[in-house]
């Protein structure tokens, strides 16, 4: 069991110490979601509180089947957070919330797609520390394989491995429990 | 053609790389590797936007004050009562509970460091009662005033608790060090003490306090030279 299944567990059975500690890990995944969607940071903070809160009172619906702790967090945290919207436009409060919205949101940038970059960020940062920065300097740096192998040292064959592996975990991870729809297969993704 | 090579899919979709002729025209035909494309496409490019994503910051500390107070239930919120004494007079320990992984102790333990106000979850071990396995009265040296005294006391052979008063005014601060008496060029310091507090300073490793049981207090000048000034101030054997 990785720690954070571990850790969900203990969430679920009421264990006190696990609420401190997801707060601790997830809580500012939370809050730039919250932020992101909403623009406005005292807005975002409330959000983050009430997600918590309304997580750790409904702990038992969580159901580790269907996806992580992080992904189940997100999705509440989205939920109230467009519910804060809906409410604020629907009272006519529509002025300051709207006008604290960053630019008209692009239409990559639905909330959805919010959790789905935050679930593969999280799932980059628990890779194993060579794929990890085999990958980072894939994704940040444009390098190739051979550019790669220069910069680590590593074989060409061990950064192809890497970055073969690291992208099988990402896609397994975003598959499970990323939120928007995207070109995914229905079934079991093809292992790598 | 046979599908697609899983490093070629990767090429593909995170490398930009063109595909050769006869790659296009499997690829036109075949749903399922186009399909795998897709997916690796698609979480490359979540990949690279993650880079904003390194280090969140936490919320700020009333976030979570928020929320412990909201959930209320008695341990995550509440100031841990003094700890129970247990038949043999030691406190009972509380344990962090052993599925808790230790990089995720570290940050607790450093928010819980850093949050001061709302004590939190009390993940670190509390250490046993502390025994005092030796101790020494410290009396003034001439050049002293006449009222300057202190009490040292070992605990636990690790750590030296000094408490002094009504020591002379310094321009410089005062030293705490362990000497031997048999042969007085033989000292260890134990560091800094503030003028009227008690301070616990720890002994290193190793010292045999059977040797080295002089605890001397001197003042020291900021002059950047680390050895005793010679100007000791109190004095005191320690005793078991």
């Amino acid at each position: 069991m990785s720690p954070d299944q571990e850790l969900a567990e203990h969430f679920r059975g009421g264990d006190e110490h696990a609420l401190r500690i997801a707060y601790d890990r997830f809580g500012g995944a939370v809050l730039h979601l919250a932020q992101r969607v909403l623009g406005n940071r005292s807005d975002a903070e409330d959000v983050t509180q009430a997600t918590f809160v309304a997580a750790w009172q409904g702990r038992q619906t969580f159901d580790p089947d269907r996806g992580s702790l992080l992904s189940w967090l997100l999705g509440i945290a989205r939920r109230k957070a467009v519910d804060r919207i809906r409410t604020a436009v629907r009272e006519n409060r529509i002025t300051e919330t709207i006008r604290a919205l960053p630019e008209p949101a692009a239409p990559a940038e639905t909330p959805e797609r919010i959790v789905d970059r935050l679930v593969v960020a999280d799932e980059l940062a628990q890779l194993p520390a060579e794929q990890r920065r085999t990958l980072e300097l894939a994704f940040y740096d444009d390098l190739t394989h051979p550019q790669i192998s220069a910069v680590t040292g590593l074989p060409l064959g061990t950064v192809k491995s890497h970055i073969r592996r690291g992208m099988a975990s990402l896609r397994r991870r975003w598959e499970v429990d990323g939120a928007a729809p995207g070109p995914r297969p229905a079934g079991r993704s093809r292992t790598l | 053609m046979p599908h697609l090579d899983p490093d070629r899919l990767v090429d593909l979709a995170l490398f930009d790389s063109a595909a050769e002729p006869e790659e296009s025209a499997h690829l036109d035909v075949c749903a399922g590797c186009r399909t795998e494309i897709g997916s690796l496409q698609h979480v490359a490019t979540l990949g690279k936007e993650t880079e904003e994503l390194r280090d969140l910051p936490a919320p700020p500390e009333s976030v979570w004050a928020g929320i412990a107070a909201a959930t209320a239930e008695p341990v995550a919120s509440v100031r841990p009562l003094p700890a129970a004494r247990t038949d043999d007079g030691r406190r009972r320990r509380r344990r962090t509970p052993k599925w808790v992984p230790p990089f995720l102790l570290a940050t607790a333990a450093a928010l819980v460091a850093i949050a001061g106000t709302v004590t939190v979850v009390q993940l670190v071990d509390r250490p046993p009662a502390a025994e005092v396995t030796a101790r020494a009265t410290l009396s003034p040296l001439r050049g002293a005033p006449p009222a300057a005294r202190g009490d040292a006391e070992v605990v636990d052979d690790d750590e030296l608790r000094v408490d002094v008063s009504d020591l002379p005014l310094t321009n410089g601060y005062y030293e705490v060090w362990l000497i031997d008496p048999d042969d007085t060029s033989r000292m260890q310091s134990l560091g800094g003490l503030p003028a009227d507090a008690e301070a616990v300073l720890p002994i290193p490793p190793g010292t045999d306090l059977r040797t080295y049981r002089l605890v001397d207090v001197s003042a020291e000048p900021h002059d950047g030279n680390s050895a005793h000034s010679g100007d000791s101030l109190l004095r005191g054997t320690l005793t078991s």
